[in-house]
């Protein structure tokens, strides 16, 4: 039934009011308008700002200062998924106290577990009261016995007495990089304009984010690829493999090596010369760590230090590094041969040691290397200074290790440097037939 | 333009708890109290089917029933007429409360106990706004 009858001529207060009531309505979708129109501008300038870096720090600052200052969000955060393992971590966060950084939300529990697992926007105005609600439910269910008593729920970041969360899935073309979630105190404190802005912002967000990600990954993947294989090195930018650079002790067979009368060949030649000779030492050297499995963990000038069994682990280390040692000296003797022609007295030199070593980023910001400290290393070095052109020195326990494998002499225990006790040392001849 | 006003969202994100009023084939009426009334469209509403009871068993053979839902700031009371219309158990609908409720039991240890069976959709008949305002269809 209609509220009230009209009639044809207007000066029926029903049309009047009829009338009024449309000139509300106008004025309230004006208002509206206005709204959206500085509603998008702000986006436009957030949407350049976030896209503006390639620097992850800086999109999530940019995200988080957007959501405060621009948005009126007072309770922010971006979560990003564990490439790994099945959970998100708390990247960066705004308006909480503690900031909860660093905590971790497993797929599938709580509000921004769940959004994460569906790849969908969550939005709810009384999340206290409806977990008060369940929680009585269970109580009253685990009182008659229907259930049995559950443990402790694992804790979520974000505030204690969150009522209203808003969360939204970060997605690049289907693919879950994140969350971002806003929260408050006060019940049904968003409403689907929020949702459509942050929507604007978790699109812009996400791609940000993914391509900070991949430009972090290709540049540490580049750091990798210096001591690693590829394959490796693509493995721990996944987190398929332990980061070798963080530190942790091992038990490898290092190797040393270098070119005798190097010196005095770089004094007199021409660098030209010296670089040439270089490039060729260096390429043939490198092909057979790589077909070894050996770890380069460095090269200085003519000088190499290679490791066996870090970081990945590999079956009877000191037998690889003596067939790598015994295949360099096969592959530069003509080498030699040549540089001989060309007036350069020039013969390779190897030392090998086996121990537990401390392996692990060594340096400072912006220029980190890969690098082994312990008396195994320093073992290797001596040995190898000790070598005399064509000689593989090796340890008693590589010797031993590898007996079974190649011939080896004695050469009398060697007083080294740094080591306080003469140290017993064996050369290869040759493999065992 | 549908039936519900934009001024009725906030009193569908369940802060109050609401209640619907059914009635048995035998005319037994059953009022209960609910956490909370879904809005779907301005002609629909959803309530979330997780266990069998009163309310669910009756509205299936008489589809007659009004919610009262409550603004939680400014405590305007709605009286929604209602009629059950169907069940859904996927489509967005579904989704979004069944999200809802599996982040919640997450939260409170009850996954896999407190699971959504359906979403029922009801179809707003009439609304009335503290209580004496009636709005027309």
């Amino acid at each position: 039934m209609p509220t009230s009858e009209s009639s044809p001529d207007g000066n029926d207060p029903g049309l009047r009011e009829q009338i009024a009531e449309n000139q509300r309505t106008i004025d309230r979708l004006n208002r509206d308008l206005a709204r959206k129109s500085n509603d998008v501008r702000i986006i436009q300038q957030i949407s350049s700002e976030i896209t503006s870096t390639l620097d992850l720090d800086e999109v999530l600052a940019v995200v988080l200062r957007a959501m405060e200052r621009v948005l009126g969000f007072q309770h922010s955060m971006v979560l990003l998924q564990d490439l790994a393992e099945a959970k998100l971590r708390v990247c960066a966060s705004s308006g909480f106290d503690p900031s909860g950084v660093g905590a971790e939300v497993a797929l599938g529990h709580g509000v921004l577990g769940v959004v994460a697992e569906r790849k969908r926007m969550m939005r709810v105005g009384n999340v206290g009261a409806s977990v008060a609600y369940f929680a009585g439910i269970r109580a009253r269910m685990e009182a008659a016995g229907e259930i049995a008593p559950g443990g402790a729920v694992p804790a979520l970041p974000g505030l204690a007495k969150a009522q209203s969360q808003l969360a939204l899935p970060l997605l690049v073309k289907d693919r879950l990089v994140g969350v971002l979630a806003v929260e408050s105190p006060k019940a049904n404190a968003f409403d689907e304009l929020d949702e459509i802005l942050l929507t604007i912002v978790a699109n812009q967000a996400a791609t940000a984010i993914d391509n900070a990600r991949t430009y972090q990954m290709v540049e540490k993947l580049g750091r990798l690829k210096r001591f690693f294989s590829p394959q490796l090195a693509e493995l721990i930018v996944t987190g398929g493999a332990d980061d070798p650079l963080k530190t942790h002790r091992r038990d490898v067979t290092v190797v040393f090596l270098d070119l005798r009368g190097f010196t005095a060949f770089a004094e007199t030649a021409e660098p030209e010369e010296v670089m040439s000779v270089l490039r060729e030492y260096h390429a043939e050297m490198g092909r057979l760590i790589l077909e070894h499995e050996g770890t380069l963990e460095r090269f200085t000038g003519d000088g190499m230090m290679i490791f066996f069994n870090d970081p990945t682990p590999v079956s009877d280390p000191a037998k690889r590094a003596l067939r790598m040692a015994l295949a360099m000296r096969e592959r530069v003797t003509p080498l030699c041969e040549r540089w001989r022609k060309r007036g350069h007295e020039l013969d390779l030199g190897i030392g090998i040691a086996q121990g537990y070593a401390t392996i692990g980023a060594i340096g400072f910001e912006g220029r980190w290397d890969y690098g082994a400290i312990g008396t195994v290393t320093n073992l290797a070095a001596r040995l190898c200074g000790e070598a005399k052109p064509s000689q593989i020195l090796v340890t008693r326990r590589v010797a031993s290790d590898a007996e079974d494998l190649v011939e080896t002499e004695p050469v009398g225990p060697l007083t080294l440097k740094g080591l306080a006790k003469p140290v017993p040392a064996f050369n290869v001849v040759r493999l065992k037939s | 333009m549908g039936i519900l006003p934009d001024e009725i969202k906030p009193a569908m994100q369940g802060v109050i708890p609401s209640h619907i009023v059914t009635c048995s084939r035998d005319g037994i009426p059953n009022a209960s109290v609910i956490s909370q009334v879904y809005y779907v469209d301005p002609d629909h509403v959803a309530l979330s089917h997780q266990f069998f009871n009163k309310t669910t068993s009756n509205v299936r053979e008489n589809p007659h029933a009004v919610a009262c839902i409550t603004h939680p700031e400014t405590l305007e009371t709605w009286d929604l007429e209602l009629e059950y219309d169907h069940s859904e158990t996927t489509g967005p609908v579904f989704d979004t409360m069944d999200m809802q409720i599996e982040a919640i039991a997450s939260m409170t240890g009850m996954k896999g106990i407190f699971k959504l069976r359906s979403a029922d959709i009801y179809r707003v008949v009439s609304v009335i706004k503290n209580a004496d305002e009636r709005i027309q269809p």
